[in-house]
């Protein structure tokens, strides 16, 4: 990669931003021509004002067909410039709209490849807002912001050339008048903006007091304690009103700069016309139009100052998606992959070690979960991994999924190195099981469809009697139509290891890694999914990340995980016999669970 | 999030609905701005400064041009008196325009927020005056919308308001000048305030149907958003990251048309705000050329004519915006109403009686059923002795946690009733709930509770080995923005906040299960040890945890089925045997 981005100034961020989906800018130079052309009905007042006071309406001489003609032609030429102006609008919007739209969906191409290493808890929340708040603030942009830029901006421009078209010298006098508004804009443009920013802060600390308060309404009442925890939030609900109002009394004071530099700009111009007079070709008429252009002219500047503010949000929103864009996908596909022998499959994890650089984030700590592993698992072997949290079981299990690399080493499966296998065979061959299996607000067979979307409902019906699930299914409100609801919630954690381990089951995977839960269930059900284990890892190639010893003690094979390394490899009762850290965990375990011994 | 209100915001607009609309709005108006009439009152003032000015500006400018301009472009003479006195009324003008923009401006912005804050605070105290039971048919999420969106939302009406009453004075008194001035170029002018009021109220009507089709894909793009995310794992399990893309992109691909057919309205829109009043002015100038031919004006009349009615533009171009806040705005009240206008339920923790001397909790007759009316607690009677430690076993489902609930007062019993002993019960919940606070406040939550109480806590729920590796010590942030803990930390925290508050009975509901055996009986030891009269109600799965009890209650169909020491449980309960050796079931399966 790269500079990161965060580091684009707004010009070039616009500039990737445009590259990255091209029909934002697609005919730009059109729409702004059209936007040109279509403010040419502004200037039309003032120019016919010009002519009627000077060519029409002399004294004595009052010219009404040659006003008729006039007031014709500039009819005419305003309806032309509607009907560019309405093009112009919706080529801007269409362009924006079908920019958002690819934009959006290369996100959710390029998110769904993430490695899994990129998609922890904590990122999530951030991924889900880089395609849902981030884009919006780009549409809110472009359906204002933008539209005040693109018009008001081809405003300002025709308006400065007519006037230097009529008297150059006026319109210097009008520019150098004016010009030190700008520099009061910017400075209380800066100011605006700081405050704003402020504000959004405070309203986010007011949204997380108030969510806290509720979210903790449990424990508050049981402590009859939420009296201290309403004064905070009412105390941030008061500095979130502070700070809005503070941003309002800048942006008050704002908002009418544009106008009170009109009129001294007016005063002005129409002092040093009247010095100049006739002699220098001015004329009355050409005067009045100038006091119509200045108006004209500063106009615009209201509505410039409300979008800047919009403006900067969007540019961000924009930096933060292109990071997202920027983040490198997960593991590559390979270029020529090799494919897989139909035998069953054995796994060789070479001298393997990772750390999860935080790159989405651009932390810096690298922390190594994995050093130097290295051991073989025989086909059909069930083996075991046993560790305390975060001694790397599980990144390990990610690994040996592919579901990223290893930072050094290699793994392979079937004597094939993952990086060589097409990413729809490794997905055949091999599935997982998470702790806290997913499942999507649909029915408990729609779920399982998800596996292998060709399947029939009868290979549903026979993978839930091989794994003697039958009567479980019988057991549901409406059997496999059962509605599981948002994330599985309408049925009992067990149940939703049962629907992941039968889903697994359905693409009948060579090799299976099954990461168990840690959440107690109770005994029926505690019996039914060691069942349904023992008949899914029957024949295969299995991983179980163990925290019930049981599932231990019943493997071919254990192997224990400490701060990233291999500390003890061997069946069960070997470990047991080297009377080492596994064996002193298995005997704590034994005792809380035994039902007759004290401790 | 927001997305209910949108739902209410979707109903087609026909007349009749927009009839009540324009009624509910009236009524949002009349009840926002009571809250803080004085600072409403000044906005408007500044706002009717506004409308005043502007009118007054074109008269200055008039004189500007008759006095000045047409002087010197027609005589040749330049009159300095007339040219200062000019200037000084011009640039006057202007700024006390301004000047009105700006109190206008500020005072709205004042209404706006300070309106919001008292009406963010009553909902906050009602909140927080429902007891747990409302609190659990409603959704966080949807409770935190009705203090920050909602609450937004419905005050938004109030920025935009006294520029429409300034719009409405401007209205009126520009009228009024431009008829006293000509009254056939008047009632020209004159025209274009119902034109461009159609105009607007008829794009509106228009719009709002493609933008609440946009605002409900956006929804549902947003939860299949969040789904897809969450769910990668299994997405990537199964290789389905393309099929998955395929899925959201179809949702933004409607999303995206909803918004393009909202873009063809507007641009149309946008061209006829432009086109309209520009072709009235035009129709102005024709007319006005034939009244200064007539001599019923000079031409510095229809300057100031025309300028004013340039003035008067854009404030009614953009008055549009007001019509299109309402519905979200009513929306937004809405919601804030149905908060406010709910009755206070009692508070459940007032019925709870003081149990006789000796003893730590008695129950009588106790039932407790779900909204929907399953049964979880039937007729359940009890009594626990002061001092004794007590595990309450049962299968998931039993109705333990509801049975702690109900004794710690935060639920309310069907019938029956629950007595505990003088100074209450301290509650363990299953799941801890840390604040992203300082250790501290976590442990004391507020009270008046000394360092030296919080530190004996602390050692007391084998809190030590991690508190002493916090940098900041009881000052160390929690949560998100600090120090993460794991399961077990998070739960020994909640529990030396239990035991800091140094109620007489404690309830711990299944708290160290995710302690290990070891961590587990020191807690408990610790707690016999703190003082003798403490009575412990612990709910408990594992054998270890029930051998370290005086007592054991079996709980099955919402009652107390058994009781005795775990010994004798297991020779007389069978059931009781075989839930509690399901491990051992396990472990013989090998």
């Amino acid at each position: 990669m790269n500079e990161p981005i965060g580091r684009f100034d707004t010009a070039r961020t616009l500039n990737r931003g445009f590259n990255v989906a091209p029909a934002l800018a697609k005919g730009i130079g059109l729409t702004f021509l059209l936007a040109l052309i279509g403010s040419l009905a502004r200037v039309v007042v003032p120019v016919l004002m010009q002519q009627t006071i000077d060519n029409g309406l002399q004294p004595g001489n009052i010219r009404v067909d040659f006003i008729l003609q006039m007031c014709a032609f500039a009819a005419a030429s305003v309806v032309v410039a509607a009907f560019a102006l309405r093009k112009a609008v919706l080529r801007l919007g269409v362009g924006a709209e079908e920019g958002l739209y690819s934009m959006r969906v290369k996100l959710f191409d390029h998110i769904h490849r993430l490695s899994l290493a990129d998609h922890n808890d904590e990122r999530r929340g951030a991924l889900v807002s880089r395609v849902t708040s981030d884009i919006e603030t780009l549409t809110m942009f472009f359906s204002w912001g933008a539209l005040v830029w693109l018009l008001d901006g081809s405003l300002m421009f025709v308006v400065a050339c007519v006037m230097l078209a009529y008297d150059w010298i006026l319109a210097l006098v009008a520019f150098v008048v004016s010009a030190p508004l700008f520099l009061v804009l910017r400075n209380l443009q800066k100011r605006l903006v700081a405050a704003y920013g402020l504000a959004r802060e405070h309203n986010a600390e007011l949204l997380g007091s108030v969510s806290e308060l509720i979210s903790g309404t449990e424990t508050l009442k049981a402590y009859q304690a939420h009296r201290p925890m309403v004064v905070r939030s009412k105390k941030a609900v008061r500095k979130r009103a502070d700070s809005q109002i503070r941003a309002g009394v800048i942006g008050a004071f704002l908002f009418p700069s544009g106008e009170v530099f009109a009129v001294f700009t007016i005063v002005a111009i129409i002092v040093v016309g009247v010095f100049r007079g006739v002699d220098s070709g001015l004329t009355a008429g050409s005067m009045v139009g100038f006091v119509f252009l200045t108006y004209r002219f500063l106009e615009p500047i209201a509505e410039f100052t409300e979008v800047v503010d919009q403006t900067q949000t969007a540019v961000a929103g924009l930096r933060r998606v292109l990071s997202v864009l920027d983040t490198p996908t997960g593991p590559t596909a390979p270029t020529k992959p090799i494919s897989l022998p139909a035998t069953p499959l054995s796994i060789d994890v070479s001298d393997v070690s990772f750390s999860y650089s935080s790159r989405i984030d651009n932390h810096d700590d690298d922390l190594p979960v994995l050093r130097h592993i290295s051991f073989t698992i025989p086909a059909q072997q069930h083996v075991a991994l046993v560790g305390s949290s975060g001694s790397g079981k599980t990144t390990l299990a990610k690994l040996i999924a592919r579901f990223a690399d290893p930072t050094l080493g290699a793994i392979s499966l079937g004597g094939v190195n993952l990086k060589r296998i097409d990413n729809d065979e490794l997905r055949r061959r091999l599935v997982v099981v998470p702790q806290e299996p997913f499942l999507f607000a649909d029915s408990v067979a729609n779920n399982l469809y998800f596996a292998s979307p060709g399947c029939s409902r009868d290979d549903l019906i026979r993978v839930i009697e091989q794994l003697e699930l039958t009567d479980w299914v019988d057991s549901l409100p409406k059997g496999l139509d059962t509605f599981v609801g948002q994330r599985g919630s309408a049925i009992s954690a067990g149940e939703r290891q049962l629907v992941a381990l039968a889903r697994a089951a359905l693409t009948n995977p060579d090799v299976l890694i099954l990461d168990e839960a840690t959440s107690a269930v109770d005994a029926i059900a505690e019996v039914r999914l060691a069942k349904a284990l023992s008949a899914i890892s029957e024949g295969r190639t299995t991983i179980s990340i163990a925290h019930r010893l049981s599932t231990a003690a019943r493997a071919d094979r254990v192997i224990v995980l400490e701060g990233g390394l291999v500390t003890e490899d061997g069946s069960h009762e070997e470990l047991l016999s080297n009377n080492r850290e596994y064996a002193k965990i298995y005997s704590q375990w034994l005792s809380a669970t035994s039902v007759t011994e004290k401790i | 999030m927001s997305f209910v209100d949108e739902e209410i915001v979707t109903r087609d607009s026909t007349k009749a609905d927009a009839k009540g609309r324009l009624g509910e709005a009236a009524q949002l108006i009349r009840e926002v701005v009571r809250f803080h009439p004085r600072l409403f009152l000044i906005a408007v003032l500044g706002a009717a400064l506004f409308a005043v000015c502007t009118v007054a500006s074109s008269i200055g400018l008039k004189w500007m041009i008759d006095r000045v301009i047409l002087v010197r472009f027609e005589s040749g003479k330049i009159d300095l008196g007339a040219l200062v006195a000019g200037s000084v009324i011009v640039i006057g003008i202007g700024l006390l325009r301004a000047l009105g923009v700006v109190i206008r401006r500020s005072f709205a912005g004042r209404t706006e927020w300070r309106t919001c804050e008292t009406i963010t605070e009553k909902v906050i105290d009602h909140i927080v005056g429902q007891p747990i039971k409302w609190h659990r048919q409603k959704m966080t999420g949807d409770i935190v919308a009705r203090c920050g969106v909602d609450a937004d939302a419905s005050v938004a009406i109030l920025a935009p308001l006294p520029f429409s009453t300034s719009v409405v004075v401007m209205m009126v008194v520009s009228a009024s000048w431009m008829l006293y001035v000509d009254i056939p170029l008047g009632l020209l002018a004159v025209i274009v305030f119902p034109i461009l009021l159609a105009l607007n109220i008829g794009y509106q009507r228009r719009i709002d149907r493609f933008y609440n089709v946009a605002q409900k894909e956006l929804g549902t793009l947003s939860e299949a958003v969040h789904e897809s995310f969450d769910g990668v794992m299994v997405v990537k399990s199964f290789g389905a990251e393309v099929r998955e893309t395929e899925r959201l992109a179809k949702i933004s691909l409607r999303l995206k048309d909803a918004r393009i057919s909202a873009i063809g309205v507007r641009s149309v829109f946008e061209a006829m705000l432009d086109v309209v009043p520009t072709l009235i002015n035009i129709l102005l100038i024709v007319l006005g050329a034939y009244r200064v031919k007539a001599g019923e004006m000079s031409v510095g009349d229809l300057s100031s004519f025309i300028y004013l009615f340039t003035l008067l533009i854009f404030p009614l171009r953009i008055i549009g915006y007001l019509f299109s806040e309402i519905p979200h705005s009513v929306a937004g009240w809405r919601r804030i109403c149905e908060v406010l206008d709910e009755q206070i339920l009692d508070d459940p923790n007032l019925k709870i009686h003081r149990a006789s001397d000796g003893i730590a909790i008695e129950i009588r007759e106790l039932c407790f059923s779900h909204q929907d009316g399953t049964q979880v607690l039937n007729d359940l009677s009890m009594k626990i002795e002061s001092g004794k430690i007590v595990a309450l076993v049962g299968a998931t489902g039993s109705g333990k946690s509801t049975l702690l609930h109900l004794i710690s007062g935060l639920i309310e019993p069907s019938s029956g009733s629950v007595a505990v002993q003088e100074g209450g019960v301290a509650l363990v919940f299953q799941e801890a709930f840390l604040f992203a606070e300082s250790l501290r406040y976590n442990i004391t939550l507020d009270s008046d509770i000394s360092t030296e109480r919080v530190m004996k806590a602390i050692t007391t729920a084998q809190c030590q080995d991690f508190v002493s590796d916090l940098e900041q010590g009881l000052e160390t942030v929690m949560g998100e923005r600090g120090v993460s803990l794991s399961g077990g930390q998070r739960q020994r925290v909640a529990l030396a906040r239990a035991i800091a508050h140094d109620r007489p009975v404690l309830l711990l509901d299944d708290t160290t299960s995710a302690l290990d055996p070891k961590t587990e009986s020191n807690v408990i030891g610790g707690l016999r040890g703190i003082s003798t009269g403490h009575t412990l109600l612990i709910v408990a799965s594992r054998p270890s945890t029930i051998a370290l009890a005086d007592e054991v209650l079996f709980m099955a169909d919402g009652r107390i089925v058994d009781r005795g020491t775990h010994e004798s449980l297991l020779k007389t309960s069978e059931h009781y045997r075989l839930l509690i050796s399901a491990f051992e079931h396990d472990r013989k399966e090998l």
